[in-house]
């Protein structure tokens, strides 16, 4: 039931981020498609099929140890890029104190990648959200369903086509029409100044 | 909406309580953006109230839908509800609220068989 | 015998916690499956405050989207916003002053006082002691009085900016925030002598809600939810930000795992962030607190002054030789007060202008002036004034205007690429994570809210406890729906 104060401090950096691309282009040579680097910052591109090797390699091996996932979001690059989509996996070190970024390609005909819930169990809300604002399957979850919308909400928000108002309100989300007819219906027994 | 039930500025000197189900209540204040998806539920708590019965809107999200003009957001809950007080702000400040409060006793008071059965 | 079993069957019992619920933090539902009055299953629903902020933020330009990170943690918007401005100025390659990373850091740690109070008074109120509500909230009207003072809002304030923080502290300012660190010890004395050593308090929170190291790492939690299980991860120390690395402070770390560490840990990191504000106070800087690179940062307004706050009234005047009827001032003109058809020459009509200068703005053909002194007016004495060539201070002011109009509207141009940033706000791990194409406008914005990775592990959390350690549970991790929905 103790609980103490900890001075934390940082015994060594870990390892360089361009090092531990390095190592997964060892790794897995066909895979990789990219490795950019911006503010020092390195992100690893790669094929969606192997994903879940190249997470399980990143999370067990001793050197690399990447117990945190920091987030799972997808990216729409609607007419700038072929693969449409992106699955972005930031991940981080807490033993080691480094991080890396891998992002996972994703084609728009066949939007499906295989999840990662069973290495880290809390990718399964940040992919019920990624299905929800993008459309992206992800094969193997648990309980794939929309998290932030309604269950039977058309569309994905966060596509570039999909307009920022919304829907037209005759085509809206038929739960709110509903309320709409009902308080229509409600009105003539309310005052009227 | 709670630092203006603490102590500081207090609402219970203003003979308002809060409660915790709608049947006991008299009025309803929303607070907060709308969003169509929590749309139907406020609608349900508001019918569930008994005559008579007062909305507040408070806030500019739930007065007209603030800054929000988005897929998801209701433009003012005024549009499935009869609003009685709007009290602006993002987010009001407490004295605000406690104007709208005392404007809303101001309404009660001026009303005349708003609630009798020949409506 | 089986008949018997077969009247006595017992089923399990669905009950929803309906988003609409004095004790859930906001609008959150729950569906709780129980055998009896323990729980089987827990399914939460949110997603009853979902906004659409990320998609709003890709319409909007890196410093319009500021106030709508306020928005999303309401408790704590100083903190919020730190996080996005942190994250900005990464990727945009500048770096605030240093006066202004310890006003910051001040105001970091302020804001995480004020979070941590708002969480004891609601997490006691559930459980039910009710005085330890009305005591917090003392301290934090405190709290939210200094806000008021230097920034003029009380809960969400847009304080930090892209490159430094918007204006410099009062001295009253340091001076009573100096106060507040004196006497705040002693008051978080009063709270724990109500409840820290209290049976019910203790019946009530130890054991319930344990999870080991490895599986909260696992779950992805962050901030005091993790650290009272043991696992030394904090932000501001791994990475550190602002002023974080120039304070000297220690981190609570739990053993056991449960709620009642947890509490522990929240209640000796607001000592130790009192620690932090007395040490940045003394040792503040002096200089100035917005970061001098004008194509990335908001300048001070006070050249556009002879327009904006006109000593005599100015009156705007549609030049009819210039006009070539395009419309776009009509469009944009809030009151309506340009009237004419296409490809003829616009009229503004003076009774409704509201000498706002957003037409004049718009225009690309310099067909506007603007007659200094002319409000109120006839259109033939305008067009007499608009012949004659603007005072020299005012031609300055205007040019100066149309730049900043469009700074804000088209965005800074940032170069290409992606970054992740995380900051410590008070419940956790704020993430934003920006793509950006070159534009004034990110391409996306993402925003990792720690609240929503922690509702998420609300059903391992609960299994197994009766019903009512689920409030426990719920006010041990901490969510706001605000930041949990987006």
């Amino acid at each position: 039931m103790a609980v103490v104060e900890v001075r934390i401090s940082l015994p060594y950096k870990g390892m360089d981020p361009t090092e531990i691309a390095e190592k997964i282009k060892e790794k897995f040579p066909d895979e990789v498609v990219d490795v950019t680097n911006f503010r020092d910052q390195v992100s690893v591109i790669v094929k969606k099929d192997r994903i879940v090797d190249i997470c399980r390699y990143l999370h067990n091996d001793p050197l690399l140890l990447f117990d945190h996932l920091q987030d799972l979001c997808g990216v729409d690059y609607h007419g700038k890029k072929d693969p449409r989509f992106e699955v972005v996996y930031n991940l981080y070190s807490i033993r080691h104190h480094h991080k890396i970024r891998v992002r996972a390609q994703v084609p728009e005909n066949d939007p499906n990648i295989r999840t990662v819930t069973s290495i880290w169990a809390g990718a399964n809300w940040h992919e019920r959200e990624c299905f929800d604002m993008f459309g992206i399957v992800f094969k193997g979850h648990p309980d794939l369903r929309r998290i932030l919308l309604p269950e039977d909400w058309e569309g994905y928000p966060l596509r570039k086509d999909y307009p920022l108002k919304g829907p037209e309100p005759e085509k809206d989300w038929h739960g709110f029409i509903e309320v709409l007819n009902r308080s229509k219906e409600l009105k003539e027994f309310e005052w009227e100044e | 909406m709670m630092a203006v039930g603490a102590s500081h500025y207090d609402f219970d000197r203003f003979g308002i309580i809060f409660r915790g189900s709608p049947r006991q209540s008299d009025c309803l204040i929303v607070a907060g953006t709308v969003t169509k998806k929590m749309a139907p539920i406020i609608r349900r708590v508001y019918d569930q109230i008994p005559e008579p019965r007062y909305v507040v809107a408070m806030g500019s999200c739930a007065c007209t839908g603030g800054i929000f003009r988005t897929y998801s957001t209701v433009q003012g809950c005024g549009t499935f509800l009869p609003v009685d007080v709007y009290v602006p702000g993002c987010p009001p400040r407490p004295e605000t609220l406690l104007e709208g409060m005392m404007k809303l006793q101001e309404k009660m008071r001026k009303e005349q068989a708003r609630w009798s059965p020949w409506r | 015998m089986e008949q018997v079993e077969k009247i006595f069957e017992t089923r399990e019992l669905n009950v929803n916690m309906g988003p609409q619920h004095p004790a859930t933090h906001g609008v959150l539902r729950l569906v709780l499956d129980m055998d009896g009055e323990t729980i089987a299953r827990v399914t939460p629903y949110i997603g009853y405050l979902h906004r659409g902020i990320e998609k709003l933020g890709e319409s909007l330009s890196y410093f319009q989207a500021l106030p709508l990170t306020d928005r999303m943690d309401y408790v704590s918007s100083m903190s919020n916003n730190i996080g996005y401005v942190v994250a900005v100025e990464k990727l945009f390659g500048i770096e605030a002053p240093e006066r202004a990373k310890f006003i910051r850091t001040i105001v970091g740690e302020m804001s995480r006082i004020s979070n941590h109070l708002l969480w004891l008074a609601t997490h006691a109120l559930d459980i039910g002691a009710m005085t330890v509500f009305l005591y917090c909230f003392r301290e934090r009207e405190w709290i939210l009085e200094l806000f008021e003072m230097i920034c003029g809002a009380r809960l969400t304030v847009t304080y930090p900016r892209v490159g430094g923080v918007r204006n410099d502290v009062p001295q009253e300012f340091l001076d009573s925030l100096y106060q507040f660190t004196e006497e705040f010890p002693s008051r978080i004395l009063e709270y724990e002598t109500l409840i820290d050593q209290n049976r019910i308090w203790l019946k009530r929170t130890v054991g319930i809600g344990v999870i080991s190291a490895e599986e909260a790492v696992n779950w992805g939690l962050t901030g005091p939810t993790l650290r009272g299980s043991g696992v030394p991860y904090d932000v501001r120390k791994h990475a550190p930000y602002d002023a974080y690395d120039k304070v000297d402070f220690e981190v609570p770390i739990g053993t056991e795992g449960d709620t009642y560490d947890r509490y522990r840990c929240r209640m000796l990191e607001m000592r130790q962030s009192n620690k932090i504000i007395r040490q940045c106070i003394e040792k503040l800087p002096p200089g100035p607190v917005m970061a001098d690179a004008p194509k990335f940062t908001l300048q001070p307004k006070d050249k556009m002054m002879p327009i904006t706050h006109p000593t005599q009234e100015h009156a705007f005047f549609i030049v009819e030789k210039a006009c070539k009827g395009c419309g776009m001032c009509l469009r944009a003109c809030p009151a309506k007060a340009i009237f004419g058809e296409k490809k003829k020459p616009h009229t503004i009509k003076q009774e409704l202008c509201l000498g706002c200068a957003t037409c004049y703005v718009t225009c690309k053909f310099k067909a506007m002036t603007i007659v200094p002194g002319g409000k109120g007016l006839s259109d033939e004495k305008l067009a007499e004034l608009a012949a004659t060539p603007l005072p020299e201070e005012i031609a300055k002011a205007s040019e100066y205007l149309v730049k900043h109009f469009e700074f804000i509207r088209r965005g800074p141009k940032v170069p290409d690429g992606e970054i992740y940033v995380a900051t410590e706000v008070p419940k956790g791990e704020l993430g934003f994570y920006f793509v950006s194409d070159g534009t004034g406008k990110p391409y996306r914005m993402r925003v990792r809210a720690p609240s929503f990775v922690h509702a998420g592990v609300l059903p391992r959390l609960s299994v197994g406890h009766l019903v009512a350690d689920v409030i426990a549970v719920i006010g041990t991790i901490d969510i706001v729906l605000g930041e949990c929905d987006r």
